[in-house]
C-alpha cells in the first residue's frame, strides 16, 4: 500500500510536466471513442430503420391475396406446407407487453409512427457526432498551436521607446485641450483681468490669428518631414493630388468618413488618423508591419518592429494606383500584395499625405488617365477589372465613383459632420484612441475607430450641418456629386451601388 | 503512526469504494427506467392511433389477456406516472450519493497527505 501511494506522488509529480500533450492525447481519445460510438449507434438505427421499410413492404402486399401457400417452420429443423390465412389481421406489438389486432393498413400507420422516433434518434445521433468530430478536430489544432509545430506563429513586437511610436511631435490643433486652445483660453482669462472690452476682442482676434498660424507651422512642418522621408524612401509611387493632400490639411477633420467597413480601410483609417496626429509616423496596425521570422521557443514567432522612418509603400490594388503612405515594410507588403493581384503605377511624389479620415485615403488613390488624375472607384479591387467589359473607365466611372463615395459619405457623414459641429472634427476624438493602442505597445488586428451610425438619406441635412466657416471638403464633394448626379442617371451603376441607393 | 494512518486509509477506501457502486447502481437503474419511459410513450401513442374496434391484449406470463382499449390506455398512464416518479427518487437519491462520495474522497486526500508526511518522517528517522 506505501509502495502504491509513493508510486502515485511520484507519478502525480511527473504528470505534471508532462501534462499538456498527455492531457491533449487523452482529450482526443475520449473525442474518438464517443465518435466511434456514435457511429456504432447510427449504424443501428439505420439498421432498424431499414427494417421498418420492408416490413412496410411486407404489409402492403399482404392483404393482396385471401391466403398465401407457405412452408409453415416446425419446431427448430423442419418446415411443413400450410397456408397464411386472415391476411388482413394482426396482432402487434406495441411495446411494454401490450399488444393490439389491427388491420395491415393500421399496422401500416404504426410503423410510420414508429419510424419517425427512429428518425429522431437518428438526427440527435448525427448531431453528436458532429460536434464531438468538431471538438476533436480543435483539440487538434491545440495541440499544434501549443506545439512547435504547425502554421501558428507568434507576432510581437516589442516597443522600446514609446517617443518613437508618436514620434513627438503631435498635432496640438487635433488634440482636444491642445495648445492653440489654450492659448485663445489664456487670453480670454488675461482679458478678464483687464476688463477691457476693445482690448479683449483684439487679443481675441489675435488668438485665433496665432491659432493659424501655428497651424499652418505644423503643417509645414510636416510637409517638410514629408518630403524628406520621401526623398529616402526608394519607392515612389504614388502620384497625387497634393492639392488634394493640402486640402486635407486644412480641412479640420470636417472631411467625410468615407468607411467602406472593409478592415484594410479602417487599417488604413487608422494609421492615417494617427500619421496626421504624429505627423510622421508611418506605422499601420499589423496588416502590414516588417517582420523578422524568428522562432521562438515554443512556438514560431515573428518580432516586428516599427521604425520612425517614413517610407513610401505601394499597395498593390491595380495599376495607376498607390497609396502614398510611408512605411519601412513595403517589401512585406509588396510581398503580400503580389499576391494579390495588381500593379502599381509610379507617380510624381508629391505629396504629403495627411489623413483625417477614411476618405482622404480615396483621394491619394487617383489614377492617371491621359495624364490627368482621376480618382479611382475603389482602392481594393484589382485593376483588371477596369479593362473588362462590365466596368467601363471614363469619367463616368470616376463620376460614378465620387457619387458613391459621396453616398457613402452621406451615410457616414452625419458623423463627421456632427462631430466637426461639436468639437475640433473626429480627428480629435479619434486621435485619442488612434495613438492609445499604439502606446500600449500592443497591437491588435484591427485598431481603427469605425463609426456607425443610420444613414440619413438626404443630402440637404448634411450640407446645412456642415460648418460654414470652413471650406469642408464634403461641402465641396457634395457639390462635385451635385453636378455630376444627372449624368449620373444614364450610366451603369453597380448592382451593389443600386442596393445602397435603394436603402438610402 | 503511520501504520495506523494506513488502517484508516485503507477503510476509507473501501467505504468509497462501496459508495461507488451503489452509485453506479442507481445509474443504471435510472437508466433502464429512463427506456421504459420511452416505450411506454410510444405505446401510449400508438394506442392512441387505435380505435375500440381493435382489441387490444396484455401480456401476463405466458397468456395473452384481453383488454379494454379505455382501460389500457389508462392503465399505461398510469405506469407512465408511476416510472416518472421513480425516476425522481433515483434522483435524488443519486445526488446523495454524489454528495457523500464527495465527502469520502476528500477525507481520503487528506489521509493520504498525512499517510505521506508520515512516510516522510518514517525515511527520516531511518
Amino acid at each position: 500500500m506505501s509502495s502504491l501511494h509513493d508510486q502515485m506522488a511520484a507519478t502525480g509529480k511527473v504528470k505534471r510536466s508532462k501534462d499538456m500533450p498527455q492531457g491533449v492525447g487523452r482529450l482526443k481519445e475520449e473525442h474518438r471513442k464517443v465518435v466511434k460510438d456514435c457511429r456504432s449507434q447510427i449504424e443501428h438505427w439505420k439498421k432498424v430503420e431499414n427494417d421498418y421499410e420492408s416490413l412496410q413492404d411486407r404489409l402492403r402486399t399482404l392483404p393482396d391475396k385471401l391466403s398465401y401457400d407457405i412452408m409453415v417452420p416446425f419446431g427448430p429443423l423442419a418446415f411443413m406446407p400450410g397456408k397464411l390465412v386472415h391476411t388482413n389481421e394482426l396482432t402487434v406489438l406495441l411495446g411494454d407487453n401490450w399488444f393490439a389486432k389491427c388491420s395491415a393498413k393500421q399496422a401500416d400507420d404504426l410503423v410510420e409512427h414508429r419510424k419517425k422516433h427512429v428518425k429522431n434518434a437518428l438526427d440527435d445521433l448525427q448531431k453528436v457526432m458532429k460536434n464531438f468530430q468538431n471538438k476533436a478536430d480543435f483539440t487538434d489544432d491545440l495541440e499544434k498551436l501549443t506545439g512547435d509545430t504547425g502554421d501558428f506563429v507568434d507576432i510581437r513586437e516589442k516597443v522600446i521607446n514609446e517617443e518613437d511610436v508618436t514620434k513627438g511631435k503631435q498635432r496640438l490643433a487635433h488634440k482636444p485641450n491642445s495648445k492653440p486652445k489654450q492659448e485663445y483660453l489664456l487670453e480670454l482669462e488675461d482679458d478678464k483681468e483687464k476688463k477691457e472690452d476693445d482690448e479683449e476682442r483684439k487679443t481675441g482676434v489675435l488668438s485665433e490669428e496665432e491659432l493659424w498660424a501655428r497651424l499652418d507651422e505644423l503643417e509645414r512642418e510636416e510637409e517638410l518631414q514629408d518630403e524628406r522621408y520621401r526623398l529616402d524612401s526608394t519607392d515612389t509611387n504614388g502620384e497625387d493630388t497634393t492639392s488634394s493632400s493640402e486640402e486635407e490639411k486644412e480641412a479640420d477633420g470636417g472631411s467625410d468618413v468615407q468607411v467602406n467597413g472593409h478592415q484594410k480601410e479602417n487599417g488604413w483609417v487608422q494609421s492615417s488618423i494617427t500619421s496626421q496626429m504624429n505627423g510622421t509616423n508611418g506605422s499601420h496596425p499589423e496588416d502590414e508591419e516588417d517582420c523578422d521570422e524568428e522562432t521562438g521557443n515554443g512556438l514560431p514567432t515573428i518580432y516586428f518592429s516599427h521604425t520612425a522612418e517614413f517610407k513610401k509603400v505601394r499597395i498593390n490594388t491595380g495599376k495607376n494606383t498607390t497609396l502614398k503612405f510611408s512605411q519601412r515594410t513595403e517589401q512585406k507588403a509588396q510581398a503580400k500584395r503580389k499576391k494579390k493581384s495588381g500593379k502599381t503605377n509610379g507617380h510624381s511624389p508629391h505629396e504629403s499625405y495627411k489623413f483625417t479620415s477614411p476618405a482622404d485615403i480615396y483621394r491619394v488613390f487617383v489614377d492617371l488617365v491621359n495624364g490627368e488624375p482621376i480618382p479611382r472607384k475603389s482602392i481594393l479591387k484589382s485593376r483588371s477589372r477596369e479593362n473588362s467589359v462590365c466596368s467601363d473607365t471614363s469619367e463616368s466611372s470616376t463620376a460614378d465613383f465620387e457619387e458613391r463615395r459621396a453616398a457613402f459619405g452621406r451615410s457616414w457623414s452625419h458623423d463627421d459632420t456632427t462631430h466637426s459641429d461639436t468639437s475640433d472634427g473626429i480627428t480629435e476624438e479619434e486621435s485619442p484612441t488612434g495613438t492609445s493602442p499604439r502606446t500600449n505597445g500592443r497591437f491588435e488586428a484591427f485598431t481603427g475607430t469605425v463609426i456607425e451610425k443610420d444613414p440619413l438619406p438626404c443630402s440637404i441635412p448634411h450640407l446645412t450641418i456642415a460648418p460654414p466657416a470652413l471650406p469642408t471638403i464634403p461641402e465641396r464633394k457634395l457639390e462635385e456629386v451635385g453636378s455630376e448626379t444627372p449624368q449620373e442617371a444614364p450610366k451603369r451603376i453597380s448592382k451593389f451601388k443600386a442596393t445602397r441607393l435603394h436603402q438610402k | 503512526m503511520a501504520e495506523a494512518i494506513q488502517k484508516k486509509l485503507q477503510a476509507e477506501l473501501e467505504k468509497y469504494q462501496q459508495l461507488q457502486k451503489d452509485v453506479s447502481k442507481s445509474m443504471s437503474a435510472r437508466q433502464k427506467l429512463e427506456a421504459q419511459l420511452t416505450e411506454n410513450n410510444i405505446v401510449k401513442e400508438e394506442l392512441g392511433l387505435l380505435d375500440t374496434q381493435n382489441t387490444v391484449y396484455k401480456l401476463i406470463g405466458p397468456v395473452l389477456v384481453k383488454q379494454d382499449l379505455d382501460e389500457a390506455k389508462a392503465t399505461v398512464s398510469k405506469r407512465l406516472e408511476y416510472i416518472n416518479g421513480e425516476i425522481q427518487r433515483y434522483e435524488t437519491l443519486l445526488k446523495e450519493m454524489e454528495r457523500k462520495s464527495e465527502q469520502h474522497r476528500e477525507v481520503l486526500s487528506s489521509l493520504q497527505q498525512e499517510y505521506q508526511r508520515a512516510q516522510g518522517q518514517a525515511v527520516g528517522k531511518a
